[in-house]
């Protein structure tokens, strides 16, 4: 068995993804569905209502009020608000404590997502682009990946890590070394879970935009690489590959972004990525 | 002796011998390692950008955010505790950089190049720097000694 097929046979070894949050993912495509339903579905679960409840009091999610019932915050968010605060709550309660691989601990990983989901979205409202559809969703979930490989990096590090100190990008050193990325097994992972296809994509191509094929939202996957390339810049959630990332300038030249609004973006997004990272992480303790 | 964490875009001060000021993952941010040997007195700011043209408000809430307003409200602190301009040991560690030919993603260079524009103006000297490359670096000071460390890719060296 070659090093990449073994790395992809684990994906299915990891927890399954919350039934409650799977469920939210299907009532996406329906149309009809509306806060009755996904109040059905949130209800029995406890813990996910709990959490709903606190990330939807979040400064970032309802600035002006705080939802006090299920009801309350569903009708205040919306079907797609909901799913994604709550696919936010179930990863934060699935990490593990440290990423050996990456020499990160739940804590920084989850600040990276957070800034990573916070950043994508600020950065579409500078950009010449569209908001895409999920796009905090795909940003928290860029790195899923990692859970998996992150074990696999480490037997390997010492390759790896030489290949990206000599200048070459810590997703090429992986797939060079180990036949495939924490990109294309976070893809694996997110569709192995039942996430929309677009998380999954934007996941296999934020280290390489360029590749990005024809059918896949490629606004989605530039927005979460120049919002990843911020985040790793100013050291939220730092990992032992450093800056060791390669920015694609056409997907920056694609989202006419200019450094000083990027700029902006960090400024007025670190007090969001301290608070959501903080309120979603005491989900992953709670349990 | 107590760990004092300089976070992201604020800066502590301190003249308690048994300090260890230290701030972790400075990727394109920078921070000015101040000490006084005379005093005893050390200080740190971890700076996220460079000027803060970009977002006044935030300026005057977190002046510790950008360099032309946070270096020199670190100084400032320096010498609300005593300190003389003259005796100040200033170390710079940080401003890094992603791969990335164009320099579309240049805060980390934009970060070094307001430090070095303001020290020129006002007559500060560099003792010792650690800056640029892809790399994420932590630095820690001892207030006492004014010993002063950069860990980085697995090492820790004195600067």
């Amino acid at each position: 068995m070659s090093a990449s097929t073994d790395i992809l046979s684990q994906v299915h070894r990891l927890p399954a993804f919350p039934a409650s949050a799977a469920r939210l993912a299907g009532l996406l495509q329906d149309e009809r569905a509306g806060a009755p339903e996904v109040e059905k579905v949130i209800r029995p679960d406890p813990a996910l209502t709990a959490n709903l409840l606190r990330i939807a009091a979040s400064a970032y999610f309802s600035p002006r009020s705080r939802p006090e019932t299920v009801r309350q915050a569903v009708t205040l968010l919306g079907v797609k608000r909901t799913f994604e605060v709550a696919t936010g709550a179930a990863l934060a309660s699935m990490l593990p404590a440290k990423l050996p691989g990456y020499n990160i601990e739940a804590r920084a990983f989850w600040l990276h997502c957070v800034a990573v989901a916070v950043f994508a979205e600020k950065l579409a409202k500078e950009s010449a682009s569209r908001s895409p559809d999920l796009l905090f969703t795909a940003g928290l979930l860029h790195d899923v990946g990692k859970l998996v490989i992150s074990t696999f990096v480490m037997r390997q590090s010492g390759s790896i890590l030489l290949k990206a100190r000599q200048g070459m990008d810590f997703s090429d050193a992986e797939r060079e070394v180990l036949g495939v990325d924490h990109a294309e097994v976070g893809a694996h992972v997110a569709l192995s879970w039942h996430l929309p296809e677009s998380v999954a994509w934007a996941a296999r191509w934020h280290h390489r935009p360029a590749e990005t094929p024809k059918n896949v939202d490629r606004a989605l996957v530039d927005l979460v690489h120049a919002a990843d390339a911020l985040a790793i810049s100013l050291g939220l959630g730092c990992d032992s590959g450093e800056l060791a990332r390669t920015v694609d300038p056409q997907a920056w030249q694609r989202l006419g972004l200019r450094v000083q609004r990027m700029e902006l973006v960090a400024s007025e997004g670190l007090q969001a990525v301290k608070e959501l990272a903080a309120a979603l992480g005491e989900v992953g303790n709670s349990k | 002796m107590s760990n004092i964490t300089v976070e992201i875009s604020d800066l502590k001060v301190s003249a308690c011998q048994d300090d260890l000021l230290v701030t972790y993952a400075l990727g394109s941010c920078i921070a000015v390692i101040v000490h006084d040997p005379v005093k005893k007195v050390g200080g740190m700011i971890h700076y996220m950008l460079p000027l803060s043209e970009i977002a006044p408000e935030k300026a005057q809430d977190k002046p510790a955010m950008f360099a032309d307003t946070g270096i020199p409200e670190l100084f400032r602190s320096m010498y609300g505790m005593g300190c003389d301009k003259k005796n100040l040991v200033v170390k710079v560690a940080g401003g890094g950089a992603l791969y990335d030919d164009k320099g579309l993603f240049n805060i980390g260079k934009r970060n070094y190049t307001v430090l070095r524009k303001m020290f020129w103006k006002a007559g500060v000297i560099i003792a010792a720097e650690d800056v640029g490359g892809a790399k994420s670096r932590t630095a820690r000071l001892w207030v006492g000694t004014g010993k002063c460390t950069i860990a980085c890719q697995g090492e820790e060296v004195e600067l």
